[in-house]
């Protein structure tokens, strides 16, 4: 038992990469990495994709992207409403960074959002963004006045909720995904061949899609309130 | 360290109350799809959000189980 749980330990550490020896030495984790490498294929992927594009006799791979692209538009637009269109992008962004560091469990590669300081800075961006849109929307005074809507006794509520959106996001990813992690650790020690296999399907992939589809429905819904 | 295992243990029975929450929700959005199945985008959108909603509570249980567990050996 205690070699197990020193195994299981040693595994769901975030390991330092590599020190970046500046002001006294910055550590670049695993999970920083990851997501460069997840970035790097992405961009390869997005040039690859769009380039020689042509408006008569589009080829294969164009209407490939295009029907991909207006397919995650669509699916970002319905969620966001008509009013916030513009945050689109940014949506459709993060769904696709999510949908692939969770799925990267599958090629054995430890997915960055296991690691709680990724999904802490995700679930910052979308509180900023969701403030920042309201703020935009209903000028300054109209924004602090919402705070007491409808009653002015909620208003502690209403602030309290700025603390609580984002952490329930940031851990619901964190939670899930390590979850996951840990059972496909455990289920890997216990049987090796075989089991691990069929679970991984419903744990990496379907669980993985599921929890990003989540998060960024999430968001794109605290950020439709908003800006009611 | 055995008592801090009893005390994870106790952590993991939030699991009860979103198991319950995730079933009773999923059990009214077939009844909702077998009743109207047009509106079946809609009710599974809405399935959805109630069940990460539901499940927040399963995910508190793990963190406070996780925390008891490394911090409180």
């Amino acid at each position: 038992m205690g070699e197990l749980s020193a195994r299981l330990q040693e595994e769901l550490e975030i390991k330092t990469v590599f020190t970046i020896p500046l002001f006294g030495g910055i550590d670049v984790n695993q999970s920083v990495v990851v997501t460069w490498c997840i970035m790097a294929l992405l961009l390869v992927v997005t040039l690859f994709m769009t380039s020689g594009m042509k408006v008569k006799n589009p080829g294969r791979r164009q209407l490939m992207i295009e029907s991909f692209v207006v397919w995650i538009q669509n699916l970002t637009g319905d969620m966001l409403g008509e009013e916030a269109k513009q945050y689109v992008p940014y949506i459709s962004t993060i769904l696709i960074y999510l949908g692939i560091s969770n799925i990267i469990g599958i090629f054995n590669i430890s997915p960055p959002t296991r690691d709680l300081r990724v999904t802490i800075a995700l679930a910052l961006m979308s509180i900023v963004l969701i403030e920042s849109a309201a703020l935009r929307k209903k000028g300054p005074k109209k924004f602090l006045k919402s705070f007491a809507e409808p009653m002015a006794v909620v208003a502690p509520m209403n602030v309290l909720e700025l603390g609580i959106k984002p952490l329930s996001l940031c851990m619901r990813l964190f939670g899930n995904v390590f979850a996951a992690f840990v059972i496909m650790e455990l289920v890997k020690m216990a049987v090796p061949i075989v089991l691990p296999a069929a679970l991984c399907l419903y744990f990496d992939l379907f669980d993985g899609l599921i929890q990003a589809y989540v998060f960024v429905f999430l968001t794109s819904l605290y950020i439709k309130e908003a800006i009611e | 360290m055995s008592l801090t295992a009893i005390g994870a243990g106790i952590a993991a029975i939030t699991g009860i109350g979103a198991g319950v929450g995730i079933g009773i929700a999923t059990a009214k959005a077939v009844d909702a799809v077998a009743r109207q199945p047009e509106a079946e985008g809609k009710i599974m959108k809405i399935l959805l959000l109630g069940c990460a909603l539901a499940e927040a509570t399963a995910i508190y249980g793990l963190l406070i189980g996780i925390l008891i567990v490394f911090f409180l050996q």
